[in-house]
């Protein structure tokens, strides 16, 4: 909801604001990044193929019966993407292998209340991800009382039912969360927060229970090169986000409802190289402030999985050039509706439709809006291995980037095929 | 006029959850005992405490000591039985909320012992552990539980 998945050949300032403000603060930053496979995730895609390969299952070390163990989880993805028509995430259309991940998580019990953990993690989605391995969450964990606990450090950020799950594909059906709420480019901007976590579960009885997070931080953001790009990013920041996530966990056995909210700014500069006869451009300076809203509700009993989100997000943005790039405010909107029944404990199928509005004032015309119809067969071989097939009818291009936007085939097709060891 | 039919089937319906049966099978010649640890008072768990407890939501017991549930093996069927019964969702349901948890870095999993023997040691040795056997299983050094 915090803005569709796009892909970026380059930083181009006015194209990124432009975007901006159109179509929410993350299309505006997504710079093309080479592909660098680095000695780092080598190690770790071999740390965790290891422990998938000799035991497979999480490794405790530490004598079982102390609460004080250290608990080992990691999980390896390969995927390939391919399209009818238009280049979505990767190069799509002509069918690509740059769809991978791979992560390793340390958790461990200190005392009775305390807890730390780490995960380290590194993908290649396009130009979403660099192969570099990075610290995908990491905290300290205080448990004052079930309805009270605080974490402070790299924590992974609550929003709908999904978000703080979507980069591990073992963890959910489908291999695509709905772009409506849960659009790619949150793997990359907007999994985790550096700063801290007031959570709980209030236990309401007969009630059901309540249960809530409220996150606060900021989130740094790492610009890639940009050599030879004629417009570049100077600067991006994210000098705050402040979220807030309440989810009432009803008295039926399995449904949950609830509501996020979340307030972020973000602060970009753009410099643009001298463009003879043109005169040179001072940099420009842009704010942008974004809210967003999403309700939720989700239904889990017995081998049924039901869920269903609508939200909405308001930007507004404003910059030291307006007469470059005029200030505006959009809105934007979308949701979905998923289902999914596990057939056999080996074969789930999973269907959802998700509709997305980069400007719900403006709704008609090429890159107005976006229909996904998605149908996915999870095969589980067994406890520490996936496969994953997946097609999606999609019907618009407000989901793609660049010149795709407008000039992109309305009505497309795009097939995934994934596969997962984890333990 | 409708929207006094709507709030009445509003009604019906939060009236039909709040009387929806509780009772569980594991009171009297089901097919589990749930059992703890003789050091701990409580002799009776709500079903719904039950679950959290297993799903570590709630992680205290009422005199505030940390609960220490413990599980059985995925293909175990007596885990198939209580994951059904008293958790209400499949073992593979169970997993990937557990797989939601494990790598959103919130927690980790009871842990999983190979047999009930096992967990009847695990419980004698641990007083604020929670468990689950068969109705034959013999648990000498620990207490079985009711559950409402």
């Amino acid at each position: 909801m915090f803005g569709p998945a796009t892909k970026r050949e380059g930083v181009d300032g006015r194209r990124q604001l432009t975007a901006l403000a159109e179509r929410g603060i993350y299309a505006a930053i997504l710079p093309r990044c080479p592909v660098r496979c680095t000695l780092r995730l080598q190690i770790l895609v071999i740390l965790v193929a290891l422990a998938v390969a000799s035991r497979a299952a999480a490794w405790t070390l530490g004598d079982p019966d102390s609460p004080s163990t250290l608990d080992v989880h990691g999980f390896v993805s390969q995927g390939f993407i391919k399209s009818t028509a238009n280049d979505y995430l990767v190069d799509s259309s002509s069918g690509s292998f740059e769809f991978s991940e791979a992560g390793l998580n340390f958790t461990t019990q200190l005392t009775d209340r305390l807890r730390a953990g780490l995960q380290l993690f590194a993908f290649d989605q396009g130009s979403l991800g660099t192969f570099d391995v990075r610290a995908d969450w990491f905290y300290l964990d205080y448990h004052f009382k079930d309805w009270f606990g605080v974490r402070a450090g790299r924590v992974k950020l609550v929003y709908g039912l999904y978000n703080d799950i979507s980069d591990i594909d073992a963890a959910r059906t489908p291999v695509l969360l709905p772009a409506s709420i849960y659009p790619e480019t949150n793997r990359y901007y907007l999994l985790a927060v550096t700063g801290g976590e007031l959570y709980g579960f209030v236990n309401l009885n007969r009630g059901g229970g309540l249960d809530y997070h409220l996150i606060g931080g900021a989130i740094p953001v790492e610009l890639p090169s940009q050599i030879g790009a004629p417009e570049q990013a100077s600067n991006i920041d994210i000098p705050y986000i402040a979220a807030g996530r309440i989810m009432w966990e009803t008295p039926l056995d399995g449904l949950r409802v609830g509501a996020t909210g979340a307030v972020l700014k973000l602060n970009e500069t753009a410099v643009f190289a001298p463009m003879p006869p043109m005169p040179t451009l001072p940099p420009l300076n842009a704010h942008a402030v974004e809210y967003v809203g999403v309700l939720s509700g989700e239904y889990v009993g017995h081998n049924l999985l039901l869920a269903a989100e609508g939200g909405s997000s308001r930007t507004t943005l404003t910059d030291d050039q307006p007469a470059l790039v005029p200030p505006g405010r959009t809105v934007s909107g979308g949701g979905y509706g998923l289902a999914a029944y596990r057939v056999t404990p080996w074969l789930q199928p999973a269907l959802y439709y998700s509709v997305y509005w980069p400007n719900v004032d403006d709704r008609n015309g090429p890159g107005k809006f976006q229909d996904d119809l998605s149908g996915t067969l999870r095969f589980d071989i067994n406890n520490y291995w996936l496969v994953k097939l997946e097609a999606h009818y999609m019907h618009g291009t407000a989901v793609l980037s660049g010149e795709q936007i407008t000039m992109g085939r309305e009505n497309w097709g795009l097939f995934l095929l994934k596969t997962t060891a984890y333990f | 006029m409708s929207s006094i039919r709507i709030c009445a089937v509003l009604l019906a319906f939060g009236a039909a959850i709040y009387a929806y049966p509780r009772r569980v099978r594991a009171e009297s010649g089901g097919p589990f005992r749930v059992i703890v640890n003789t050091g701990n008072p409580v002799d009776a768990i709500d079903r719904r405490f039950l679950a959290d407890a297993f799903f570590k939501k709630t992680t205290r017991w009422p005199n505030d000591e940390a609960i220490r549930p413990v599980d059985l093996a995925p293909s175990s069927p007596l885990r198939r039985t209580f994951s059904e019964e008293v958790l209400k969702r499949s073992i593979a349901a169970v997993k990937s909320y557990w797989q939601q948890v494990v790598f959103a870095g919130h927690g980790v999993p009871p842990p999983e012992l190979d047999s009930e023997s096992d967990v009847v040691k695990f419980v004698a040795k641990n007083r604020w552990a929670v468990g689950y056997v068969s109705p034959g299983v013999n648990v000498a050094g620990v207490k079985i539980v009711v559950v409402r």
